[in-house]
């Protein structure tokens, strides 16, 4: 049977479609965010209260097959002219028209399928108060760019999904030796797009298992022809591999990235950087829920985890860049998440924030909440 | 017959397209099943047989996920044991793997009143949190709701 008769039958027999759930527009609001203490060791470091992040989602359906979804944060509470800190952006913003389930063309600000946190990164999601260290200098989360592409599952039930997408590229000249390529994203801020980008992921899941490889490909000299010209000129080349295990009480988690920045000493010499040609890392993590011993019988989770980053913003350099030892970065992590409902994480960790040149080094103990609904 | 089959499926099931429902029911209980329609208060419930034998009950509903209704489809026997779970038709963004074989089949042979939690009985999947958390809910009332019609004489 055709689908459009189908559907003509539906409306014209249905009396639940009147008082329904998809005859009518239909909007939904939805949230997340998370405020932070955060404490660190060393001289005139006081422990600083910051609310990290508020988000409003609105969603809305068209109809059943177009959906509009987005997701627009204030980032440190408040905006003030003149003054520094804060940010009002939009985290995503994009169309879906959903074809079948094994294909939906997604258009808008999207945001980059690359590793855990950056598609998944609700405060009750994760342990620990801030996201990962390597999930800001190694994986620019929350990276968002805008552009068309495809998502689905892959039929036959191997539990296989996909995403791929064209997005403008990133742009070289906000490039550093610190951060990697965190400051070339674009965010959907009339992007250039003078080097599109190409990026996916590829997902297997099971019950409490999940596995991706993700990556990006894409030029970054933008239109600067002293970096390279052509589409791919000054290419950024992302590979990367994620985990996700959740054994009953014990979860488990990795990433491990890899990205070749090609054209590296070209770029370090126009913008008067000193920028890697490699960026590598990754972290591991296991969570033990106690409650799954203290109290069997509870919804309620209380994870007590520790997490092991390691990743350096210069793992290669091109010619002419001396390599820092203090950017070959090592995060320990140990704390607790407790979790009344699934959606509700209070959370308590210590981190000491080490470096192979041994300077720099200090310790930080945060506090935080978070939630989303 | 089978145009009437579908028909009557439509007027059941507002929010999944009838060729699946009757894929769906046809997977569950084998092929050249008779499918009435009962009418229990506003719910509308799937009755299955073949010949004289009564092979089972479903029935369809939605459930809220993120943004959007997913369209389900639950199945009992004769015994009120729950048969399957059926992801009919899956509008969200994120969390389709509700739909995978492997996750739903947790679900089978339960009865109700059974413990159906997630992190428990029903393992999650990363990145599909809200929609187990949604299905898994929907599916405890839903067979809780069937196995008490059945067991009242409501259905039969």
């Amino acid at each position: 049977m055709r689908k459009p008769l189908a559907w003509g039958l539906l409306c014209a027999l249905s009396p639940c479609l009147s008082r329904g759930l998809l005859a009518q527009e239909r909007t939904t609001v939805g949230g997340y965010g998370e405020v932070h203490y955060t404490n660190a060791t060393g001289p005139n470091t006081p422990g600083i209260a910051n609310l990290a992040r508020f988000v409003v989602y609105l969603a809305h359906g068209f109809n059943d097959r177009l959906a509009f979804r987005s997701e627009l944060e204030v980032e440190n509470a408040k905006l003030e002219g003149g003054k520094a800190g804060g940010e009002v952006s939009l985290e995503q913003a994009y169309l879906d028209y959903r074809v079948a389930d094994a294909l939906t063309i997604r258009t808008g600000l999207v945001l980059a399928p690359i590793g855990i946190i950056n598609e998944t990164h609700e405060p009750p999601t994760f342990n620990g108060v801030g996201r990962p260290g390597f999930d800001h200098d190694v994986i620019p989360t929350t990276w968002r760019e805008i552009g068309i592409g495809a998502v689905g599952t892959i039929p036959g039930g191997a539990g296989l999904a996909y995403r791929v997408y064209l997005v403008n590229g990133l742009k070289a000249e906000g490039f550093d030796a610190v951060e990697g390529i965190r400051e070339g994203r674009q965010e959907g801020q009339n992007a250039s797009f003078t080097n599109p980008s190409f990026t996916g992921r590829l997902e297997w899941a099971r019950p409490g298992l999940k596995i991706g490889g993700s990556f990006w490909y894409g030029g970054s000299a933008d239109t600067n022809t002293a970096v390279g010209t052509g589409t791919f000129a000054a290419p950024v080349t992302l590979l990367s591999a994620d985990a996700r295990f959740d054994l009953g009480a014990l979860a488990l988690r990795g990433v491990i990235t890899n990205i070749r920045i090609g054209d590296a000493e070209a770029v370090n010499t126009v913008f008067g950087q000193s920028i890697g040609s490699r960026i590598a890392g990754g972290y591991l993590e296991g969570a033990y829920d106690v409650l799954h011993l203290l109290a069997p019988a509870s919804s309620q989770r209380l994870r007590a985890f520790a997490r092991y980053e390691r990743y350096d913003t210069q793992a290669d350099v091109p010619t002419g860049v001396t390599r820092d030892p203090s950017l070959a970065r090592r995060i320990t992590t140990m704390g607790l998440t407790y979790k009344p409902t699934w959606n509700v994480a209070f959370k308590g960790d210590y981190q000491l924030v080490r470096n192979a040149a041994g300077v720099g080094e200090y310790d930080v103990l945060s506090l935080g909440v978070g939630y989303q609904f | 017959m089978i145009a009437l089959t579908l028909l009557l499926l439509t007027a059941q099931n507002p929010a999944a397209p009838p060729a699946k429902v009757a894929a769906s029911i046809a997977r569950l209980f084998g092929p050249d099943v008779r499918v009435d329609t009962l009418r229990v208060d506003s719910a509308r419930v799937l009755r299955v047989s073949r010949g004289d034998s009564l092979l089972g009950f479903a029935q369809v509903g939605n459930v809220l996920g993120k943004d959007q209704p997913i369209t389900f489809l639950v199945a009992i026997d004769v015994a009120d044991r729950l048969k399957d779970v059926d992801i009919l038709v899956y509008r969200e963004s994120y969390g389709g793997e509700v739909a995978y074989e492997p996750w739903r089949k947790q679900f089978r042979g339960h009865v109700a009143g059974d413990s159906l939690r997630v992190g428990k009985e029903i393992r999650n999947i990363s990145g599909a949190t809200i929609s187990v958390h949604a299905v898994t809910l929907a599916v405890r009332r839903m067979l809780a709701d069937l196995t008490a019609w059945h067991r009242s004489g409501a259905i039969r």
